[in-house]
C-alpha cells in the first residue's frame, strides 16, 4: 500500500458482486484490491450485494469509524441504486453528494464475456470515479413546489379515467382533446370483449361525469402547441380551435345540424362508413354537446352564402358565430398525463389484401361502425351496397402486425376483437359461415380463452394460417362473384381458396401519426415504432424519463380497454401522490454564472430550453434563475468565456474523471 | 465449435446469395404456401419444408419434390412476415442436393439447372435449343410436338435466335460468375 497523505480526502471504494451479475465477468476482488492502492483511497472492499442492508451498513460503519470523506460505489446503474447509497451516506452524517456511483454492470459486465478486458475496464471506471469524487462539493437538494393542477392530453378512455381519478381526489384537471368530443376510439365501438357489454353504455356515464365535474376544465377541439417548464411548474400553451359556435349561448338543441343542407363523409368517427352534416356533433352522446362547423367544407366559408345554421338557431343571442377565432390559452400545471391513443394501420399498404380496391373488404373500425346500433347501417351487417347480407364472412388477423414488412410487434387486441366480430356475425346472421384466419390465437386475459372456446362452440371455422391474398379472380364457377381468401391451412398442410361475400381485416394498432413530434414537444422519449417510452418497462410503466410527464393507454403500446383504464388510473395515482406531497426535492444540479467574469454576450440567454437565464441591463451580465434551471448543461457548453459552471458537473470534476479513466495511458505515466 | 453444423445451419450457410433472415426465424404462418402458385404440385408445402429443415429432417427434406417444383416467382419471399427469402431457401436445398448427388437419376430439375448454368457460363445468355432437350423428352408425344411446333414458329418470327448469341465482355462476366457460383468454374 502506498503511503496516505493525511491532508487529502479519505475515499472509501466499494465493489459490488451483484450476485454473479458482475462477478462472473469482472474479477471484483482484484478490482477492490487494486482500488485500495490508488491515491486518496483509505479503504476498499468488495461485497456480494452492496445494496443490501448489510452492504449499506458497511458504508455507514466505515464513514463513522474510519472518518471517510468520500464514497465510491462500483455496482449497477445510478438509475437503480444511486438514491440508496446517497441515503446511506446521509445517515452516517456525510453529505449525499460526496458520493459517486460507478456503473460496472450495464456498462461493463453485461456487455462482454472477456474477463480480462472487463476487469481492466472496471479499474478504469473506478479510478475515474475516485479522481472525480475528491473534487465533489457538498450540495443541498432544492425544494420544488408542485402546482396542484394537472393537464391530461387525450380524451379517450385512458385520459378520461386519469381526469376523473384526479378530479374525484379533489384536484383540478385540464382535459385537452383534439376532436370535437371526448370518447376516443372506445366511443366508436359496439360491444367490448369478452363480456360483450355495450361500449357506449359503459363509456357515456364517464363522459357525462367529465363534462359535469367541477374539477375538470374540458377543452375539446383544442391542441397543445407549446410546453415550457418542468416538474411542478409547467406552462402549457393550448390552441382552442374556433368552433364557430358560442358555447355560452348554445343549448345543444341540434336544430342547426338538422337544418344544415350539406353533408360530408365522416372519415373520423364513422371511419368513412357514414355521413355527417357540415355543422356536426360526432355522435349523439358527444361531450360537450356543442356542435362544430367544419370550416373547410362549409359553404358559407367557401362562397359567403348559406348561413342556414345561423338563421335557424333558436337561442337569444344567436349561438352561431362565424367571426370566432382560434384562442390561445396558457395553462399552469404541475404534471402532465399523455393519453393520446393510437391510429389504425392503413390496410391499403398491403396490396394483396385488396382493401380499397375490392369493395367488400372492410377494416375493423368500419365493421365496428357497421354493427353499432347507432351507426350508419343501424347495426345491420351488409355489404358495401348497403343492402345484401353476407352469407359467408372471413376475418383476417395480423394485418400489418407481426410482420417485418410493416410492424414487427403483436398488436395484442386483434385476436380478441376478431373473435368478437365472429360472435356478432353469428348473432346477427345465424346461418352465415364464418372463417377466422389466424397465425396464433392470443387470448391471455381474464375470461378471454373462455371466449375463444365459446366461438369454437358457436361453429366458427378457424383456419390456422396467415392469409396470403384476397382476390376476386375466380378459377372455378363456385368462386364467381365472390371474394376468394387464399390461405394455407397449416394444420392440414394444404393451400385453400375460401370463397366468401365479405372480408374483415384486423389491422395493427400503430402509434399516432406525428407521435415523434409530440414526444419532442413534451421532451420525452419515443421508440422506433413511435410509441412513448416508459421509465421502466416493468416497475415504472406510466412515468417517462422526464419528471412530471406521465403516459397512459395505447400511446405507450397496443392495449385494450381494461389495460388503458388501469394505466389511466395508475398515472393519476402517481400524479396525486406528488400533489399531496406539495413539495418535492430536486437534485441541486444547477448552472451558475460567474458575475465578475461574464462578458454579457447573451449567447446563453436564447439557448436555455427552460428560459432560466435573464440578462441584467444595468451591469450587462447574465444570471441563471436557480428555480427555473434544470441543470441540462447547454449554457455551460455554450459559454464562450467558460464562466458558467454546472454544480456537480464542474470542469474540474469532469476532467479529473476523464484523466482517471485514462490512468494507464496518460502521458505522464508513459514518460515515467 | 468444431461440431458438425446441423442441416438447418448448412442450408442457412448455402443461402449466401439470399437476403433476409435465417430459416429459424420462421413463425409457421403459412404465407409462403398460401401465396405459392405451384403448391398443388408439391408433396410438402414450403412452410412444412422450412419446418422440416428446422427439425433437421435432412433425408425427408431431400426426398420432397418441393424445391424442384418451386417456380421462383418470389411471391413467398416478398410477403414473408419473418423476412425469410423462401425462394432462396429452395435454391439452397437445390444446391445441397446437387452437390451431394442426392437426387434421383431421372429427375429433370438438376440436369436442367446444370445445363442452364453451363449455357450461361459459356455465353452469358440462355439458349433454348440446348436447354429444351433436358426436359422435353419427359413430355408425352402430343406435348412434345406442340412444344417443337411452338418453338419453330417462334424461331421463324425471331423470338428464339437460330444460333446461340454471346454477350459483350464475356470474360468479365465469367470472372464475376466464378466469384459467386462455384459451379461456374467448370471447363
Amino acid at each position: 500500500m502506498t503511503e496516505k497523505n493525511n491532508n487529502q480526502e479519505k475515499v472509501g471504494v466499494y465493489v459490488c458482486h451483484c450476485g454473479t451479475n458482475i462477478s462472473k465477468v469482472v474479477d471484483v476482488e482484484e478490482v477492490a484490491k487494486w482500488a485500495g492502492e490508488q491515491p486518496n483511497v483509505e479503504v476498499s472492499r468488495d461485497y456480494k450485494f452492496m445494496c443490501s442492508s448489510l452492504g449499506q451498513e458497511l458504508i455507514e460503519q466505515d464513514i463513522k469509524e474510519k472518518g471517510l470523506t468520500r464514497i465510491v460505489c462500483a455496482s449497477c446503474s445510478p438509475h437503480m441504486h444511486e438514491k440508496t447509497f446517497r441515503n446511506a451516506c446521509e445517515r452516517a452524517g456525510l453529505n449525499p453528494f460526496l458520493f459517486e456511483m460507478t456503473n460496472i454492470r450495464e456498462h461493463d459486465s453485461w456487455i462482454t464475456d472477456d474477463k480480462h478486458a472487463a476487469t481492466e475496464k472496471a479499474k478504469s471506471l473506478v479510478r475515474g470515479s475516485i479522481d472525480r469524487v475528491v473534487h465533489h462539493e457538498p450540495l443541498d437538494e432544492i425544494p420544488v413546489e408542485i402546482n396542484p393542477n394537472t393537464l391530461v392530453v387525450g380524451g379517450g378512455i385512458a385520459g378520461i379515467t386519469s381526469a376523473l381519478e384526479l378530479a374525484d381526489a379533489g384536484y383540478h384537471v385540464y382535459l385537452v382533446e383534439r376532436e370535437p368530443s371526448i370518447g376516443g376510439h372506445m366511443a366508436q365501438l359496439d360491444k367490448t370483449f369478452p363480456t360483450l357489454d355495450c361500449s357506449a353504455c359503459i363509456l357515456t356515464p364517464k363522459m357525462v361525469d367529465v363534462g359535469q365535474h367541477d374539477n375538470i376544465t374540458l377543452l375539446t377541439w383544442s391542441e397543445v402547441e407549446k410546453v415550457d417548464g418542468y416538474l411542478g411548474n409547467f406552462t402549457v400553451t393550448v390552441r382552442k380551435k374556433a368552433r364557430f359556435v358560442n358555447e355560452e349561448h348554445c343549448t345543444g338543441c341540434g336544430i342547426c345540424i338538422e337544418k344544415c343542407p350539406f353533408k360530408e363523409v365522416d372519415e373520423v368517427f364513422e371511419a368513412g362508413m357514414g355521413e355527417r352534416k357540415v355543422i356536426y356533433r360526432p355522435f349523439p352522446q358527444a361531450v360537450p354537446k356543442y356542435p362544430v362547423i367544419d370550416k373547410e367544407n362549409c359553404v358559407y366559408f367557401k362562397t359567403g352564402k348559406c348561413k342556414a345554421c345561423e338563421k335557424f338557431c333558436p337561442t337569444e343571442p344567436n349561438s352561431i358565430d362565424f367571426e370566432q377565432e382560434d384562442e390561445m390559452l396558457m395553462l399552469d400545471v404541475g404534471n402532465i398525463i399523455l393519453a393520446t391513443g393510437y391510429d389504425l394501420f392503413d390496410a391499403k399498404k398491403i396490396p394483396q389484401y385488396g382493401y380499397g380496391k375490392l369493395d367488400n373488404v372492410f377494416t375493423s373500425l368500419e365493421f365496428e361502425r357497421m354493427v353499432n346500433a347507432s351507426g350508419p347501417t343501424d347495426g345491420k351487417i351488409v355489404l358495401r351496397d348497403k343492402e345484401s347480407k353476407p352469407k359467408s364472412v372471413a376475418i383476417v388477423h395480423c394485418v400489418g402486425s407481426r410482420d417485418e414488412n410493416y410492424n414487427k410487434y403483436c398488436s395484442k387486441v386483434c385476436c380478441m376483437y376478431s373473435l368478437k366480430f365472429a360472435h356478432l356475425v353469428h348473432e346477427r346472421i345465424p346461418d352465415a359461415e364464418i372463417y377466422d384466419c389466424y397465425i396464433d390465437m392470443r387470448t391471455p386475459g381474464k375470461g378471454y380463452e373462455e371466449f375463444y372456446n365459446r366461438l369454437l362452440e358457436e361453429g366458427t371455422h378457424f383456419i390456422r394460417g396467415k392469409v396470403a391474398e384476397i382476390t376476386d379472380a375466380a378459377r372455378i364457377p363456385e368462386e364467381e362473384g365472390k371474394l376468394i381468401v387464399q390461405v394455407e391451412d397449416t394444420l392440414i398442410g394444404r393451400q385453400r381458396r375460401v370463397p366468401v361475400d365479405m372480408v374483415i381485416l384486423s389491422p395493427a394498432m400503430e402509434a399516432r401519426a406525428g407521435s415523434k413530434e409530440v414526444s419532442q414537444l413534451f421532451k420525452m422519449g419515443c421508440d422506433f415504432d413511435g410509441f412513448f417510452v416508459e421509465r421502466h418497462p416493468k416497475l415504472d410503466p406510466v412515468a417517462t424519463m422526464t419528471d412530471g410527464i406521465y403516459i397512459a393507454g395505447a400511446c405507450q403500446g397496443p392495449k385494450d380497454v381494461p389495460e388503458s383504464v388501469v394505466q389511466g388510473a395508475a398515472a393519476a395515482a402517481r400524479v396525486a401522490g406528488l400533489i399531496s406531497r406539495g413539495t418535492v426535492m430536486m437534485e441541486p444540479v444547477r448552472a451558475s454564472i460567474d458575475q465578475d467574469a461574464c462578458s454579457g454576450c447573451k449567447i446563453c440567454n436564447n439557448m436555455c430550453p427552460y428560459n432560466a437565464i435573464t440578462f441584467h441591463e444595468d451591469n450587462e451580465v447574465s444570471e441563471v434563475i436557480t428555480a427555473l434551471c434544470q441543470g441540462c448543461g447547454t449554457c455551460v457548453a455554450a459559454c464562450p468565456s467558460g464562466v458558467i459552471t454546472g454544480a456537480h458537473f464542474t470542469n474540474e470534476q469532469l476532467f479529473s474523471q476523464i484523466e482517471g479513466i485514462l490512468w494507464d495511458v496518460r502521458p505522464e505515466k508513459t514518460i515515467a | 465449435m468444431a461440431d458438425k453444423p446441423t442441416f438447418s445451419q448448412e442450408i442457412s450457410n448455402l443461402m449466401y446469395a439470399a437476403h433476409g433472415s435465417p430459416v429459424n426465424n420462421c413463425i409457421q404462418c403459412g404465407t409462403c404456401s398460401g401465396s405459392c402458385p405451384a403448391v398443388e404440385f408439391m408433396d410438402q408445402t414450403p412452410r412444412r419444408l422450412i419446418g422440416m429443415i428446422n427439425a433437421d429432417l435432412k433425408d425427408d427434406v431431400l426426398d420432397t419434390n418441393t424445391y424442384w417444383v418451386c417456380a421462383s416467382c418470389y411471391h413467398c419471399s416478398v410477403r414473408c412476415p419473418a423476412n425469410i427469402d423462401i425462394a432462396g431457401v429452395m435454391y439452397a436445398v437445390k444446391r445441397y442436393s446437387i452437390w451431394n448427388k442426392t437426387y434421383a437419376d431421372d429427375l429433370v430439375g438438376p440436369v436442367f439447372s446444370e445445363t442452364f448454368m453451363k449455357t450461361i457460363a459459356r455465353s452469358g445468355r440462355s439458349y433454348e435449343p440446348i436447354l429444351a432437350p433436358t426436359y422435353i423428352f419427359g413430355f408425352g408425344a402430343k406435348e412434345f410436338f406442340q412444344e417443337v411446333q411452338g418453338a419453330t414458329k417462334m424461331m421463324l418470327k425471331g423470338r428464339i435466335p437460330v444460333l446461340p448469341t454471346k454477350i459483350k465482355r464475356l470474360k468479365k462476366f465469367r470472372n464475376m460468375m466464378k466469384r459467386i457460383v462455384p459451379v461456374g468454374e467448370e471447363e
